[in-house]
């Protein structure tokens, strides 16, 4: 039986995701280990189609694997009952969206508080937290704007922000930039840098930029559900 | 947190307003419905609940068989009263009175000329210390021992002492004088306030039983005194103690009877029985009648909550289809809140709390229709329902719980299907693909079939209804019924003589044609019956016989044929014409077979001088039966029928005839106030319950049809959206807006025919349940069905070209460049 180890923030061990397609298995992951430290900065790259976003997915625990162990802070997440994961889930890890993924209903400050009242944090205690992010972001004034009354890096400043006011410990992005300009993307990769080196948060993100890949302190190339090669930098 | 879903809830409301208007109305009026038959029903159920010993109250009635026929009187023989306490173990109390007819004549002598007269006054009682002890009244003068211990004493209530005595107090009214018929002078000994709230006690005179002696005539004082005697005047209401059981007191009575009355029965070839009838059914049960006139009825209060259950369904449905038919506008937001950390739960309560804001705005919604259903409703709905209702404990109670269960019943199944969603399909654009939709539709088109199955029900039921009406009011009667008025004379004042005067000025009017002195008009609510005998030979023949009474000119003003024989003249008295029916009965087959034979009643044998042709004596719930016209001067009669000649254009002569029998009647009974009426309006009455209840079809049928097209324009505002590139893309290659409409109204009007399919035997069979309630009734005909699927198909296919002809038109290139 494979243990996880103490200095791994998260663990994935012959980790197997497949499609029955009559007689064959179609493999979107196939028999993939990875792990993954706490402070770590990891770009995984790799073409269409090659698993980047299930695999983060699987990470994110939005997604289950259909063979193989996953552990995460030293719980085996492939062993837990739906709630115990949601509740993992809740407490450690940040979600950023390359659609940004904001409740169109919702302004920028509600959107930034929603995650806090879904952990039950008390309305005084929720004002002063997000107050504080919407402080260090410098959206102060946009905080009773809607969505669609922003432009897409400002949105995406919001879903950065909204994914880190629970203090989560891994931070995951899919493809962050994806629908940014250069200079709005620059500043978001500028702010997970800042993030991974000051605050100590763990960061995987999804990319197809190697510009952004090298803001990391490691490089997972994937092509076919596998691992094709792991660089440090 | 709650305050955060409220919020969200309002937003998502406020940006959907179409379909949040769609929902709101559709709930409010299922709402409002609910609301109001609640409200009849919480008034109904009201009904004398106040009485202390309520539970222990009975009223002593008594069921009759004659010759079969079951036949049910509120009353009692007026000596049950006097014993049934002492001889009836389990009796505490007992509490006998009468009731005066309702055209007591009332006087009020101030001293002057002209004091108070009141005509035609009716809750007048005669009754005592015993009523008194068991309904209990607050005393404002006066005291119930000793108030009404001896004759011409009377006790009014508050309300009445006001009106005959308005500047003077309860203890100023005390000795004055109150006439009752100019003949029994009474003395105030007491004022009670009237019973605090709704009750069918509703006297208001209590003359004291022993005046009795004096106020009724010789007749019917001696008729009181007889055990084989009822009338519904003698009332009886008794207190049973806890041991006693209402089966073994109506066993006790049984005995009782047969001790005082051993031939009890056999005199009228039937049955006597006397029955206990809780205090809490006197309010819904017409077959013994209340005090009060009107009576609730159940099975109309049941078919009123069917409608309003129907109509709630009807917009919970909506509500359904049009949030799950939305649910992938909202899959985003709800992938979004749970990879941010929302579990399923909280995901649910977000969406049941949208919803219960909708049903409060239909609740708040519903309320404001009130005053406009109680005004439109006037007629069906008790006066004494009005909005101030609203502030009762008991409606607000039922309105919260109405809200949860809407707002549960509408909510619960969206809010699972929303909440169900994966995070990653969502994210990843996935909603459509896989089972989960095709599920959602599967139960949409379901939930739309039932609502059009619902709505074509009603649609067919008021059509049936309608025919039914229109039938039973054209059907040819046998009698001539239009142009013929009748007038009731004075039964107080029932002087042959006087009549003859007043028939004699009748018949110098040029605008009359003929005028006969008889009973009832040939169709009558209520009809006189006797059992009689015919002797052929070798066998007996007994039947019962309706009677009607009528001089020689009864069969001409109705226009009855004469099939054999003759008419009554003026020197006949023991001859009777009879109709076709009992011809048949008596086992002839030509009419001129039956003349000269005789027919036996009590110590009497009738000839039969003439056959007339059948003609219906009721209303048409009831078929044809053996029925004589007897020579009106062998009986007390008082109904004058009046034959007008037909209106000429212009039309007036009816007017100057009516206003001529007014005049003459003026001069004749300068006392009374004429009391006249047309045949065929009084013909009409009979089915005033029919009527009602078409009016009622009606309305549920329109808000059932609306709301349901209501729904149908939400599912094709969706799918128009849903729609909206193939749209695009099928215009680009050449279809026309014809095609295109026909192509989107296609799959909805396929639903339309199916719930058509499926209704029409159910409404078959409702139908003719129905319609067993008439003898003579109307066909059940197909066209009945066609006509009110075609309606419900238009009406949808109207309903649904708002949508597809906009959405058709639309320019593709719009449609298409925004993909």
């Amino acid at each position: 039986m494979p243990k996880s180890f103490n200095n791994n923030m998260l663990s994935l061990q012959h980790i197997s995701k497949y499609y029955q397609n009559g007689p064959n298995k179609a493999y979107v992951i196939n028999d993939l280990s990875l792990d993954i430290e706490e402070g770590e900065f990891v770009s995984i790259m790799g073409p269409s189609g090659s698993g980047k976003s299930t695999l983060l997915n699987i990470i994110g625990m939005l997604d289950a694997p259909t063979d193989g162990y996953h552990y995460f802070i030293d719980q085996p997440v492939h062993q837990l009952k739906e709630k115990q994961r949601s509740a993992l889930y809740k407490q450690y890890i940040g979600f950023v969206f390359q659609a940004y993924h904001l409740i169109d209903e919702l302004t920028v400050y509600e959107n930034i508080e929603t995650p806090l009242i879904y952990q039950d944090i008390k309305g005084s205690e929720r004002k002063a937290l997000v107050a504080d992010m919407l402080d260090r972001f410098g959206i102060v004034g946009k905080k009773d704007l809607f969505p669609s009354q922003l432009s897409g890096g400002q949105q995406q400043l919001v879903g950065v922000a909204r994914a880190l006011i629970s203090k989560p410990k891994l931070l995951l992005a899919d493809e962050p930039t994806g629908n940014l300009n250069s200079k709005q993307g620059e500043e978001i990769m500028e702010l997970f840098r800042k993030l991974n080196k000051e605050d100590g948060v763990t960061i995987v993100q999804v990319t197809h930029s190697e510009k952004n890949a090298q803001y990391g302190s490691r490089i997972i190339n994937l092509l076919d559900g596998r691992i094709e090669s792991s660089i440090t930098l | 947190m709650l305050k955060n879903y409220f919020k969200t809830a309002w937003r998502s409301i406020m940006r959907q307003k179409v379909f949040t208007m769609i929902n709101v109305t559709g709930l409010a009026i299922g709402i409002s419905a609910a609301l109001v038959i609640y409200m009849i029903a919480v008034y109904d159920f009201s009904f004398d609940s106040f009485h202390p010993k309520r539970d222990k109250i009975y009223h002593v009635v008594t069921n009759f068989t004659f010759s079969g026929v079951p036949y049910k009187n509120g009353g009692v023989t007026s000596p049950l009263g006097g014993v049934i306490k002492n001889e009836i173990a389990g009796i505490t109390e007992a509490a006998p009175f009468y009731i005066a007819n309702d055209d007591t004549k009332i006087t009020v002598p101030d001293g002057t000329a002209t004091p108070l007269n009141l005509k035609k006054q009716d809750k007048v009682v005669y009754a005592d210390a015993r009523y008194f002890n068991i309904f209990q009244y607050k005393w404002l003068a006066g005291e119930a021992k000793t108030a009404l211990s001896t004759p011409y004493k009377v006790v009014l209530t508050q309300k009445q002492a006001e009106l005959y005595f308005p500047r003077l107090t309860p203890a100023q009214v005390i000795g004055r004088k109150v006439i009752y018929n100019d003949t029994v002078n009474t003395v105030v000994t007491g004022v009670v306030e009237n019973l605090p709230g709704n009750t069918d006690f509703v006297f208001h005179d209590f003359i004291s039983f022993s005046s009795m002696g004096v106020a009724l005539s010789a007749d019917q004082q001696k008729y009181n005194q007889r055990w084989d005697n009822t009338t519904s005047a003698s009332q009886l209401f008794v207190v049973l103690d806890d041991k006693a059981t209402v089966a073994n007191i109506e066993a006790q009575l049984e005995k009782l009877q047969k001790k005082y009355d051993p031939n009890n029965g056999k005199d009228f070839n039937g049955t006597q029985d006397f029955k206990l009838q809780p205090l809490k059914d006197i309010h819904f049960n017409s077959e013994y009648a209340t005090f009060n006139y009107r009576t609730a009825n159940l099975t109309t209060l049941y078919g009123l909550l069917a409608i309003a259950a129907f109509l709630l369904v009807l917009g919970c449905i909506n509500f359904i289809n049009l949030t799950t038919a939305q649910a992938v506008n909202r899959a985003k937001e709800i992938g979004i809140r749970k990879t941010i950390g929302g579990n399923r739960k909280q995901i649910i309560v977000q969406f049941l709390s949208e919803t219960f804001l909708i049903t409060v705005f239909a609740v708040l919604v519903s309320i404001a229709l009130v005053p406009l259903i109680l005004k439109f409703f006037t007629g069906f709905i008790p006066e004494d329902i009005t909005v101030g209702m609203l502030k009762e404990t008991s409606i607000i109670i039922f309105l919260i719980l109405l809200s949860v269960i809407v707002c549960l019943l509408s909510g619960f199944y969206p809010a699972m299907v929303l909440s169900g969603y994966k995070p990653v399909s969502v994210l990843k654009n996935q909603t459509h693909a896989g089972t989960g939709k095709t599920r959602n539709a599967w139960l949409r088109k379901s939930l739309t079939v039932t609502q059009f199955v619902i709505a074509q029900f009603f649609i067919m039921a008021t059509i049936l209804v309608s025919k039914q009406i229109s039938y039973t009011l054209n059907k040819d009667l046998g009698f001539k019924q239009d142009a013929v008025l009748f007038v009731n004379t004075p039964w107080r004042e029932n002087n042959a003589d006087k009549k003859q005067v007043f028939v004699n000025k009748l018949k110098s009017f040029p605008q009359i044609e003929n005028i006969s002195i008889g009973s009832t008009p040939p169709s009558s609510a209520g009809y006189n019956t006797t059992s009689v005998k015919y002797i052929d030979g070798k066998k007996e023949i007994k039947t019962d016989l309706q009677l009607k009474n009528g001089d020689e000119n009864y069969i001409n003003v109705y226009k009855i044929k004469l099939l054999a024989g003759r008419n009554i003249t003026k020197s006949d008295t023991t001859q009777m014409m009879i109709n076709e029916t009992y011809l048949h009965t008596l086992g002839f087959k030509k009419p001129e077979q039956a003349i000269g034979k005789f027919i036996e009643h009590g110590d009497t044998k009738d000839m039969v001088i003439g056959v007339v042709n059948d003609f219906y004596s009721a209303s048409l719930h009831s078929p044809i039966k053996p029925l004589a016209i007897v020579p009106a001067w062998k009986y007390n009669n008082y109904v004058v029928h009046v034959a007008l000649k037909p209106k000429t254009e212009g039309g007036g002569e009816w007017k100057k005839a009516i206003a001529q029998i007014q005049a003459a009647w003026k001069e004749v009974y300068p006392e009374y106030d004429i009391d006249y009426g047309f045949v065929d309006e009084s013909i009409a009455k009979f089915y005033e319950s029919e009527q009602r209840m078409s009016k009622l079809l009606a309305w549920s049928t329109g808000l059932s049809v609306f709301i349901s097209c209501l729904g149908l324009l939400g599912l094709a505002i969706y799918t128009t959206g849903q729609r909206t590139k193939e749209i695009g893309i099928r215009k680009v290659l050449g279809s026309s807006v014809r095609q295109i409409v026909s192509l989107l109204s296609k799959e909805l009007v396929l639903l339309v025919i199916l719930a058509f399919v499926i209704v029409t035997p159910l409404a078959w069979w409702a139908m003719h349940k129905w319609i067993e309630n008439f003898a003579e009734h109307t066909a059940i005909s197909w066209w009945v069905f066609a006509l009110g699927g075609l309606a419900m198909l238009l009406t949808a296919i109207i309903t649904l070209s708002f949508q597809t002809v906009k959405a058709a038109m639309a320019n593709p290139v719009k449609s298409l460049r925004s993909e």
